[in-house]
């Protein structure tokens, strides 16, 4: 259930229908302030979403990607490489911070254990959205050489809203940067799962 | 000191406790201890052969037998022989003192070995769950009637 | 650790994501002010359950799945594996394939202690001193991949050889890089000796003792520091390590600054054992073709029987105990990691320092948790 998409079921006017949650208080003030109509912030985002102001905020969201540096198996040697000078992903905008509430993008890069997959949930909840997910490597893809295993945990995508899936085991660092670069481009066609669009 | 000298010095110290004592290659020796000795072996072997070395405590299931074999590899810092000692369990009850005490590094081994054989190590000073989340502990994982490997659920397999 | 607190007590947890760590696990961490009074290590978050995994694959089949045991050090792993498979089996590897497994293996050891000493230098402190170590580990992992095909998961090796000859133009592109190097490690050594503060955070911090550090069990650059010339290349030679000429680097002080000292010493002589082996490398063919198992051969039933087969991780001391029933797959394996002892040594080690310490002692150490884990 995305909070954002939920609508009041009571009878609305045209000028309420953009203003989101909490119907029944801005029915209130609206009705004590005539010809003065009274909005939420989320009623703002949810309306620009139909503007095109909102591709001015996809080009600024799309040239900040930072990831989480949570290295998780052996894609995580190559992410510290990605994120280090010789790849220089700082061109792109795509830099790496430490804690999950600096991070744009969190990369699930290996196998997800059971013990670790409520840290794993608790580190995106973390993250203030607009957020996204890159499946890196076959492993979080697939379950890849351990999709047999007893401890770990598979089909990732039904657990984590997943926007980009980057094959290899691992995928080399360039692979790595054309998965960012395809992110970029799906939150330029309004076309990822960090933001909610009314579809 | 070389193979064969460990070997005598270890079956005339302990002639009831070792059995099938041999010498596999000029560096390796492996042997077969009583279960209820493994302390005084350890620390005889410790205090007096220059075993000083635990590099792994680890189990094999041997289903045919019903046993299963706890496997000590202890090496030297001073020769290069590598002894293999075995102490044979009963598998529905498998029970054996612990080493920690003469082996400070055994700790995490034998906490290992519990979780993934079930092997009950007496007077452990934290015998509990090391890699397994909580869920798993009691189903063995590697024993080899442990039911849940392979995994099935992946979407998708071939 | 004992989960109460005093009055001026707390308990901080480090991890499973945190930035000071190789992969993810969990420090508990029990302070008084800033002091660390009590410790614990909490593991498994990456267990893999490999040992499961290798009874239900044929041997060649196995070769992929241990090198991802420790990715830092993939073709030490495979060195393990392969080498134990083929005391089972009898086999005896060319000799001009063993000079090959020597290089990669000690190119591997070179970019590993690389990367471990650029996440130690940004664990105590120097977060742009990452850069460097980085830099020049492509180039080393240049070389690997022109020989593998691979960045760091390689399935390189073979029972009884290798898979591919060493490249044309390995050896002259071996030697630019090795100068460079050498240039990065005379900087770096030269910034560590000669900064103040780098000391100061360094020296006689983390301190092991030779006694204290073969009670815990701990081997490779952290005990060699601690001046023991433990070293499995010396004690229990495998492949051609006979007849290279090489010293166990050791240093006495047993504090970080010389596990790192340790670590550049072993990258310099693993430098020259490469120059040596490219040198001494005889022609010849790279498989055994007179074992009964062919280079083509995907399934190998080996005679029954037990090893234990250790070789000189970049970490310390690897180890494979394979028993096999002379069905086409191995009964049991057990893995012996270098990084686990190592890891279980933390506690004792970083009792009683500051919490600012903590990292850069952990970092010294050069963990790797999956490996520990499996």
């Amino acid at each position: 259930m995305d909070p954002l998409n939920e609508k009041p079921q009571e009878n609305i006017n045209e000028d309420q229908q953009l203003a989101g949650e909490d119907m029944d208080m801005e029915n209130i003030i609206h009705n004590e302030i005539p010809g003065v109509i009274t909005t939420t912030s989320q009623g703002i985002t949810e309306f620009l979403k139909t503007t095109k102001i909102q591709d001015l905020i996809n080009w600024g969201r799309k040239n900040s990607l930072w990831f989480m540096a949570q290295a998780m198996g052996c894609c995580g040697v190559e992410i510290i490489v990605t994120g280090m000078s010789p790849m220089d992903t700082d061109r792109f905008g795509i830099i790496p911070r430490n804690s999950p509430r600096h991070a744009d993008v969190m990369i699930i890069s290996g196998y997800v254990t059971k013990k670790y997959l409520p840290a794993l949930k608790r580190l995106w909840d973390q993250m203030p959205a607009p957020k996204w997910i890159i499946c890196m490597g076959d492993c979080s893809i697939s379950g890849g050489p351990f999709y047999e295993s007893y401890s770990t945990v598979q089909n990732i995508d039904k657990i984590f809203p997943v926007d980009v899936y980057i094959p290899g085991c691992p995928p080399r660092p360039e692979a790595l940067i054309q998965g960012f670069l395809e992110l970029q481009k799906k939150i330029a066609a309004k076309k990822d799962k960090g933001t909610a669009y009314m579809r | 000191m070389d193979a064969e000298q460990i070997i005598k010095s270890l079956t005339t110290k302990f002639p009831d406790v070792i059995s099938d004592a041999k010498v596999d290659s000029d560096i390796r020796i492996s042997a077969y201890s009583e279960a209820e000795k493994i302390v005084e072996v350890c620390k005889y072997l410790k205090e007096e052969l220059q075993f000083g070395h635990l590099s792994a405590v680890t189990a094999i299931d041997q289903i045919q037998k019903n046993e299963i074999d706890v496997v000590y590899l202890i090496a030297s810092y001073d020769h290069p022989v590598v002894l293999k000692l075995k102490a044979r369990l009963p598998r529905d009850n498998p029970e054996i003192e612990s080493i920690v005490p003469v082996y400070w590094n055994a700790n995490w081994y034998e906490r290992e070995t519990y979780e993934l054989f079930g092997v009950q190590f007496k007077n452990h000073p934290d015998l509990r769950n090391l890699v397994l989340p909580d869920e798993l502990l009691g189903d063995w994982p590697l024993r080899k009637d442990y039911k849940g490997f392979p995994n099935r659920t992946a979407k998708n397999l071939v | 650790m004992d989960t109460n607190v005093g009055p001026d007590e707390m308990i901080i947890h480090m991890g499973p994501q945190h930035v000071a760590q190789p992969g993810p696990f969990r420090l508990n961490v029990k302070l008084k002010g800033e002091t660390v009074v009590d410790s614990e290590v909490e593991l498994g978050f990456i267990h893999k359950g490999i040992e499961k995994i290798l009874e239900s694959k044929t041997y060649l089949q196995g070769i992929p799945i241990v090198d991802r045991i420790c990715y830092l050090a993939a073709l030490t792993n495979e060195e393990a594996f392969v080498g134990s498979v083929e005391r089972l089996a009898g086999i005896e590897p060319t000799e001009r394939s063993q000079y090959i497994r020597v290089i990669v293996e000690e190119l591997s050891r070179i970019q590993s202690h690389l990367l471990g000493y650029g996440e130690y230098a940004s664990f105590v402190g120097f977060v742009s001193m990452f850069m460097y170590p980085i830099a020049v580990r492509e180039q080393i992992l240049d070389l690997l991949e022109m020989t593998t095909g691979a960045r760091i998961t390689h399935s390189f090796l073979r029972f009884g050889g290798v898979r591919d000859d060493l490249p044309e133009g390995f050896r002259e592109k071996a030697k630019e890089v090795f100068a460079n190097v050498e240039k990065a490690l005379q900087e770096w050594e030269n910034m560590m000796e000669t900064d103040l503060i780098y000391k100061k955070r360094t020296v006689g911090v983390g301190v092991l003792t030779a006694d204290v550090a073969k009670d815990l069990g701990v081997a490779g650059p952290p005990l060699r520091a601690t001046g023991v010339p433990f070293d499995i290349r010396k004690d229990e030679p495998y492949l051609v390590y006979n007849d290279l000429d090489f010293k166990v680097c050791t240093e006495t002080a047993g504090d970080i600054f010389a596990r790192i000292k340790v670590r550049f010493a072993e990258i310099r002589e693993s430098m020259y054992i490469i120059e040596q082996a490219l040198d001494q490398m005889p022609p010849g063919p790279l498989f055994n073709e007179e074992t009964p198992y062919g280079k083509r051969t995907p399934i190998m039933r080996i005679p029954p029987g037990e090893v234990f087969y250790r070789v000189e991780d970049p970490r310390g001391e690897m180890g494979f105990y394979m028993v096999s029933d002379g069905s086409d797959k191995p009964y049991r394996v057990k893995i012996r990691g270098p990084v686990y002892p190592t890891m279980q040594a933390l506690p004792p080690l970083i009792e009683g320092v500051q919490l600012a310490d903590v990292v850069g002692i952990a970092g010294s150490m050069d963990a790797c948790t999956s490996e520990a884990d499996r």
